[in-house]
């Protein structure tokens, strides 16, 4: 079959592979050898060899913080993120009445742009009209006016809150691999004696060993992307609080025209990424069979 | 007594979720027909009528109408390439053997690697360079792109699923190799098209990094940058405000409630790859 199609498989192929080249192809090639140029708008590259480089790692403390919390986010988006999903998994996959509904209300926040998310945060935590002030009025204190996005005690933890609780796509996963366990591996545990309790510490939990990796891996790389929610909400601010590698890349790029420096960053990014899935791949020795 | 505060810290748990995922939208939906000084004084309560004039003037103050059209048109035809390209790769990734095709899978699954924000400023160059700056084709194309793993997994697990026996017998009848894909394979591939279809449709319908950095005038934004753009414009007057939000976020819900179960299993197949 293959020989007397081979045109048509050429024919079927080609638009992808022109379609891959023009969006990841032509952009890793000048993401890497621009990283070692000076290159600004309207100029071309001169080569500076590991000076970018140099220059990120010995003297820019707004790099410095956008890593910083680029990773910390990663950690907590791939911890605390992750086991709320599965909790409530875990929760749903007992199927009690409201289960259906949950899933689908859950996955709001996840479903609409994250510009859109920003913005009903940015509502929600206005320090005059936002709900999340009106009700701390409500017990009392009435003249509260916590600025949440703007103060710098508080501002972290505001973008944070944006996205750790609303893991709904580990959710969504976990229930799909809950459910394929075989049901006869409950049966010989209830007969045996066990609690639901101990039904799910002791044989869900331990079956979901290759899922949890993968949603660890999804959701910490996730936050290698974060860019719309920040832009909406503090724009990296203030100072550089709630700075990350993305809104820096944004930054250098497209404000300062700061072309060879801001790839530079780009490669840091991708090879902080790779680093982190390669940990988590070994961590949960995803691909090896289960127990 | 162990079992009974289990179910209590369950049941607080299972409501503290159903809050915080529905309260934000459910508040800015109520202030949205609220008037500004309602919103200032009577936060947290039920507006005193269901007016839709902050909706009339969230349209008159942003050319909303204009990003609407704009967002239905990258995500009606983003979704279409997509589809076409990755369904035709996928189809031929999945039935036949050639040289090359480890190489090509292998580069393809590179893709999930590099995160979106790397490749910004080349993109942006790149895009520049075909003279698509600020052009709808521009972010079709690039949206096209970007669900490239997701779409080619979906779709060629999908067509694995087909018997071989289907596109045999349509050979032996004389169906030529474009006939059968187009008439018998796309076909009985419709569920695997809507899985991705809806996958690729939300991307498009909410991107922003990039439609930020690949757009400059009002006839080629989206509406996720509606927000962005026009935060201070609305900021005096909060129910505008409020009602541009609703405007945006409603189309994703209404599309996620009517396409739930594609979506679920959409996102259940695009993780496996990780």
């Amino acid at each position: 079959m293959v020989r007397k199609n081979r045109g048509y498989i050429t024919l079927f192929l080609l638009p992808t592979v022109a379609l891959f080249i023009i969006v990841y192809a032509v952009s890793l090639v000048i993401l890497f050898s621009t990283s070692f140029t000076e290159w600004s708008a309207g100029r071309s590259p001169v080569f500076i060899g590991l000076a970018n480089y140099i220059k990120l790692f010995t003297d820019d403390a707004d790099f410095r913080q956008s890593a910083l919390n680029t990773g910390i986010w990663v950690v907590l988006q791939s911890t605390v993120h992750v086991a709320i999903g599965t909790l409530f998994a875990v929760i749903l996959s007992m199927k009690e009445f409201y289960w259906k509904f949950a899933r689908t209300v859950y996955m709001f926040p996840n479903i609409i742009s994250g510009a859109a998310v920003g913005m009903l945060f940015l509502c929600m935590l206005n320090p005059e009209f936002g709900a999340v002030n009106s009700i701390v009025r409500l017990f009392g204190n009435a003249d509260y006016s916590q600025n949440w996005f703007m103060d710098y005690a508080t501002a972290f933890l505001s973008v944070t809150m944006t996205w750790l609780p609303y893991a709904a796509v580990v959710t969504i996963l976990i229930l799909a691999e809950i459910a394929a366990i075989p049901e006869s591996l409950f049966e010989s545990a209830r007969i045996d004696g066990a609690s639901n309790f101990k039904i799910n510490l002791y044989i869900i939990i331990p079956m979901l060993r290759n899922i949890i990796g993968t949603c660890v891996i999804l959701s910490g790389t996730s936050m290698l992307q974060k860019m719309d929610i920040i832009l909406m909400t503090t724009g990296g601010g203030p100072g550089n609080q709630t700075m990350n590698l993305p809104i820096y890349i944004y930054k250098t790029a497209l404000m300062d025209n700061n072309f060879g420096y801001s790839n530079s960053v780009g490669v840091f990014l991708i090879g902080f990424g790779l680093i982190f899935v390669l940990l988590c791949r070994n961590l949960f020795r995803i691909g090896s069979s289960q127990n | 007594m162990l079992k009974k505060s289990l179910g209590v810290l369950k049941y607080g748990f299972v409501i503290l979720i159903v809050l915080l995922s529905l309260g934000p939208f459910l508040w800015v939906l109520l202030a949205s027909f609220k008037t500004n000084a309602e919103i200032l004084s009577n936060s947290l309560g039920w507006p005193s009528s269901f007016r839709f004039s902050n909706y009339t003037k969230a349209f008159q103050i942003a050319p909303i109408s204009r990003f609407y059209i704009n967002s239905v048109i990258v995500g009606i035809f983003g979704t279409l390439l997509n589809l076409l390209l990755l369904g035709m790769a996928a189809y031929v990734l999945a039935r036949f053997h050639f040289r090359g095709k480890k190489l090509l899978m292998g580069a393809f699954s590179l893709s999930l690697l590099i995160p979106g924000a790397a490749m910004l400023q080349p993109l942006y160059l790149t895009v520049n360079a075909l003279g698509l700056y600020d052009k709808l084709i521009g972010l079709i194309i690039v949206y096209t792109g970007f669900g490239l793993p997701v779409s080619l997994y979906i779709l060629s697990s999908y067509f694995l699923t087909i018997p071989k026996e289907m596109e045999e017998s349509a050979y032996l009848d004389g169906a030529s190799f474009i006939q059968t894909f187009f008439r018998i394979i796309l076909p009985i591939s419709k569920p695997g098209f809507g899985t991705a279809g809806v996958m690729q449709f939300l991307l498009c319908w909410n991107e922003f990094q990039f439609a930020i950095i690949l757009t400059t005038g009002n006839q080629s934004r989206t509406l996720p940058l509606a927000l962005y753009y026009f935060k201070s414009q609305f900021a005096s007057d909060y129910g505008v405000m409020f009602a541009a939000t609703m405007v945006v976020i409603i189309p994703s819900i209404v599309v996620y409630i009517l396409l739930q179960e594609q979506v679920v299993s959409g996102l259940a197949a695009g993780a496996v790859k990780g």
